[in-house]
């Protein structure tokens, strides 16, 4: 075989695997989150795949919309779903990626918030409710974890120079060495950005996705009439979402241990995945562990999250200038 | 053809319109679709010069007989006051469109000549004050600019709140013209010149006149602390005034601190410092009392005060960092401000129209009494929806352009500061922006979703139909233009920063780097949606039901959530600043059961108007009480007056 033919064959074998990892780590994380709290609870759970079979299993069924709806419904699932996969090819949450663009992280950081704003104008159109308060409360925790997530993605595109996140997640932060807060801030940055995916996805403990629907307040409310493909295109978006910013917060953690060994390619691709899942079980843990916060007591939490980023950011600002 | 003919010819073209308008004023009777015909015409004459005379650049004075006095009107047109008319033909182009449509529902409520003879002064005035090229022309224009539009606010003159706001915002213009013209008359006596080139604002000594300067044109702007006037002028004007004062007015004094103060060379850490912290803190307390209202109107103009303090913010950013000689920053934040305030200018007078809009179907600009538009007024809901997610700074759309572009001028200084406390204000700036941006987007959630979707919240919002042909054009453009600007973001900032080295110390002339692929993107995003659509969503069998409605029956439309209810939860995280007070009353005999009457109220109290404006309007009030006993109105006291003072000036020249 010849060098080009190599090389196309590396591409395709880099989209397959992409594509194959896309469509199968959102729904092994939550079976993951679940297997996890059903063996914490002394119960078998269900199969590590049941919730692809419960979406494939949901792309059959007749959809159901209410008579108030417009069309912003059924486009709000269209454009997150859309948005989600856009993201989910430009975000460098798997170290193994085929070619994107420019992955500016505030570009990300707006692209999240354009998937948002539908699945809150999805959830206002019903004219219920449930829908509603969903809506308003999700738009608080929106409100308070957007600038923990921004911050802490800030603070890696400091101290690597550029605000493209292709460029800060690259691996090639050796040579500068030098500067002992590498591993530190990698660290700092992957638990702030740990965190805030966790109120960012409305889990635990800022809110319950597993009870019953009056204690359930933010994402499940939202999607209360969602049905059929509708339902399914939506969750498995959400569990998209969960993975990208769970795979994001791995990618850190792999950085900050890169910094200290040096990793062949290999190692990378097979960690990046493994983190994820080693996320999703620890989520797990914390779910079976932890009560849900108080409404109110959600504010504190987060005032935690920024401020790791906040010292991530500022570490990052102040290491900066040995480099420059 | 050389530019000063193209320029005299539109002048002359200019005044001819403007005569013809103001003959077609004095008639009882006046066609609107006439008057927004020229109004149309004059917008698009002017864009058409703009555009025939591109990069030539002009000073042009008056000949002998229209002196002001002894002094000719200089004006001026260079790259940077290009840009600001562009904007304002587009806009007053749009609203042309508009007017016709939307002026039939305030027929009984205003007289139309009184309003057009307005409208057309307000907008030749405001060419008037972009070419403007010394300070007598400018303050002159100024204050026809500032009259006309308060007696645009005063339309409909007979409502109580009207009144009151049309006094609240010509006292507002009042004090901005007093400081402006004390820092012109005080720069006069510095540098000797009318002339806006011959100020320098270099020398210590310009210190003060540059802090009047800017203290005048914050107010005019709606900066914080002196933007009450903004909230309640806007929703009292008709929405083809608001649209235009919102879209173009406010961007004025903007235009004027580039072209006085920031061409002038300030420099000054005071100064800039004083203007950055302004703008920070407007661009919170915009958004963050934007979020509680329940007027569109009001809701809006809040969202005004949060653009314009993006726009000061970005400009001190330019300045602080041209002082610290970071050509880089100073070039990326300058052309930030630029495209934001061209962005929001469009953006803001799309979303004044489609509110004008639908005020004129639906009767009301209440969220309380809005719902359900979606299926009434589709066209008018897409065009609100687009300017809003715009103004949240949603990718595509050119808010998210201009917004990136701040963001990259903070990102940048953060990373090439040298000391530690400038780097850590602009990482703690970025933390605010992501905020402001978190709000608006809570805020605009909450006019979209409660004004348009759901179910109609009263009996007029029920029938509302779909506007007229002319105001869905007019809003079409502007949607075009966003999008447009949007997407091919970075075409539009090579125009800018062309634009911006025409005009003279504005910029250094590096290209600024916009590397997003957006264009790429939206061509993406689409064909996802399609193909999701097409593929998947097409083909499922859907049955229309009613709302999950938990087993009680159908659901009535006061069971949604209220434009209160929605925002009650972030009201109360900032409940510092916000004073949320809510009373609910439940009455009957058995009230836990089967109340007979309840009522909830919400109630926002602003603070600066509460706390500051009102004790010291109060104190002023009491001295000038104190005041009046002087003038008892009897001639032995006055006598008495001129005795005395002419025994102490007498008796301060022998001392002295």
């Amino acid at each position: 075989m010849t060098d080009a033919n190599i090389h196309l064959l590396k591409i395709c074998s880099d989209w397959i695997l992409f594509v194959l990892c896309i469509v199968l780590v959102p729904p092994l994380c939550l079976g993951l989150i679940r297997k996890t709290k059903a063996r914490l609870q002394n119960r078998v759970g269900p199969p590590l795949f049941q919730p692809l079979l419960d979406l494939l299993k949901l792309c059959k069924k007749g959809e159901t919309i209410s008579s108030t709806m417009s069309g912003t419904f059924r486009l709000s699932t269209v454009v997150v779903l859309a948005t989600m996969l856009v993201l989910a090819w430009m975000t460098p949450w798997l170290s193994f990626k085929p070619w994107s663009p420019n992955a500016d992280l505030f570009l990300i950081v707006y692209l999240f918030a354009l998937a948002r704003v539908f699945t809150l104008l999805g959830a206002l159109d019903s004219g219920s409710a449930f829908g509603a308060f969903g809506a308003s409360r999700e738009v608080t925790l929106g409100l308070l974890v957007e600038p923990a997530l921004l911050l802490g993605l800030v603070a890696l595109g400091l101290f690597s120079g550029s605000s493209d996140l292709r460029l800060i997640f690259a691996y090639s932060h050796f040579q500068y060495l030098g500067a002992t807060a590498v591993p530190g801030i990698w660290l700092l940055v992957g638990i702030s950005i740990l965190l805030s995916s966790l109120v960012e996805l409305s889990r635990m403990p800022v809110d319950d996705p597993t009870t019953h629907l009056e204690l359930t307040m933010v994402h499940e409310a939202m999607i209360l009439e969602a049905s059929g493909r509708n339902l399914a295109f939506i969750e498995f978006a959400h569990a998209l979402r969960m993975s990208i910013l769970f795979g994001l917060a791995a990618q850190c953690f792999v950085h900050a241990a890169a910094a200290v060994w040096c990793m062949s390619a290999l190692t990378e691709g097979l960690l990046s995945i493994g983190g994820i899942c080693v996320i999703a079980i620890s989520v797990g843990v914390l779910e079976s562990l932890s009560v849900k916060l108080q409404w109110r007591k959600v504010p504190e939490f987060v005032a935690y999250v920024v401020s790791m980023s906040l010292l991530a950011a500022f570490v990052a600002a102040g290491t900066g200038v040995a480099r420059l | 053809m050389n530019a000063p003919v193209i320029f005299l010819e539109s002048v002359v073209f200019l005044m001819l319109a403007a005569l013809a308008a103001f003959v077609l004023c004095q008639k009882k009777d006046v066609s609107d679709k006439a008057l927004s015909f020229l109004l149309c015409a004059i917008a698009a004459g002017a864009m058409a010069a703009l555009c025939l005379t591109w990069n030539q650049q002009f000073l042009f004075e008056t000949p002998a007989p229209f002196l002001l006095g002894v002094f000719p009107l200089t004006f001026r047109l260079d790259g940077l006051s290009r840009l600001f008319l562009m904007l304002l033909s587009l806009i007053l182009f749009s609203t042309g469109l508009f007017s016709p449509g939307y002026l039939k529902h305030l027929k009984e409520k205003i007289s139309g000549g009184q309003y057009w003879l307005s409208f057309l002064l307000f907008s030749l005035s405001m060419f008037g004050v972009v070419l403007s090229a010394d300070a007598i022309t400018f303050i002159v224009m100024w204050e026809v600019m500032s009259l006309s539009s308060v007696a645009l606010v005063a339309s409909d003159h007979t409502h109580h709140l009207v009144q009151k706001s049309a006094l609240i915002y010509l006292g507002a213009t009042r004090i901005a013209s007093g400081l402006l013209c004390g820092g012109f008359l005080w720069m006069h006596s510095l540098c000797g010149s009318w002339n806006f080139a011959d100020w320098n604002f270099a020398s210590p000594q310009a210190i003060f006149p540059a802090l009047l300067i800017l203290l005048g044109f914050c107010i005019k702007a709606g900066v914080w602390p002196f933007h009450i006037w903004l909230p309640y002028a806007h929703p009292a004007a008709p929405a083809t005034v608001s649209a235009l004062m919102s879209g173009f007015m406010i961007k004025i004094p903007i235009y004027g601190l580039i072209r006085i103060l920031v061409q002038g060379g300030l420099y000054a850490p005071e100064i800039t410092n004083f203007a950055f912290v302004l703008g920070a803190i407007s661009a919170f307390w915009g958004v963050l009392f934007a979020l509680v209202q329940n007027d569109l109107k009001r809701l809006l103009a809040y969202s005004s005060i949060e653009n314009i303090g993006l726009i000061l913010l970005a400009l001190a950013i330019s300045l602080k960092a041209k002082a610290a000689n970071l050509p880089v920053v100073a070039d990326i934040a300058m052309t930030a401000a630029l495209f934001h305030c061209f962005n929001h200018g469009l953006v803001k007078s799309l979303l004044f129209l489609s509110v004008g809009a639908v005020d004129c179907q639906a009767h009301s600009r209440d969220l309380h009494k809005l719902g359900g538009l979606a299926k009434k007024m589709p066209w008018t809901m897409a065009c609100f929806f687009l300017g809003s997610f715009s103004i949240c700074s949603i990718p595509p759309l050119n808010g998210f352009a201009s917004k990136w572009l701040i963001y990259q001028s903070l990102f940048k200084s953060t990373l090439m500061y040298g000391s530690y406390l400038e780097r850590g204000i602009s990482l703690a700036t970025i933390c605010l922006l992501s905020a402001v941006g978190a709000l608006a987007i809570a805020t605009f959630v909450k006019a979209m979703g409660v004004g348009f979707l759901g179910m109609s919240r009263s009996h007029s919002a029920e029938h509302a139909e779909e506007a007229s042909i002319g105001m869905k054009a007019s809003q079409s453009l502007l949607v075009v233009l966003c999008v447009g600007l949007g997407v091919f973001a970075s075409s539009a900032l090579k125009i800018i920063s062309q634009l911006a080295v025409m005009s003279p110390d504005l910029t250094s002339g590096t290209a600024i780097d916009f590397p997003l692929p957006i264009p790429m993107l939206t061509g993406l995003l689409i064909t996802t949606c399609l193909a999701i659509y097409v593929i998947f969503l097409q083909s499922s069998k859907v049955k229309i039901f009613k709302t999950w409605d938990c087993g009680f029956g159908p659901l009535s439309a006061k069971t949604q959530a209220s434009s209160d209810s929605f925002a009650q939860p972030l009201a109360r995280i900032f409940r510092p600043f916000l004073r949320y007070e809510t009373n609910s009353t439940i009455k009957g005999r058995d009230r836990r059961h089967f109340p007979e009457e309840i009522a909830v109220e919400v109630k926002i109290v602003s603070i600066l108007e509460q706390r500051i404006y009102l004790p010291s309007l109060a104190m002023i009030s009491y001295l000038a009480k104190g005041m009046a006993k002087l003038q008892a109105g009897s001639i032995h006291l006055y006598l008495l007056y001129v005795c005395s003072t002419l025994v102490i000036l007498l008796l301060l020249g022998t001392v002295l």
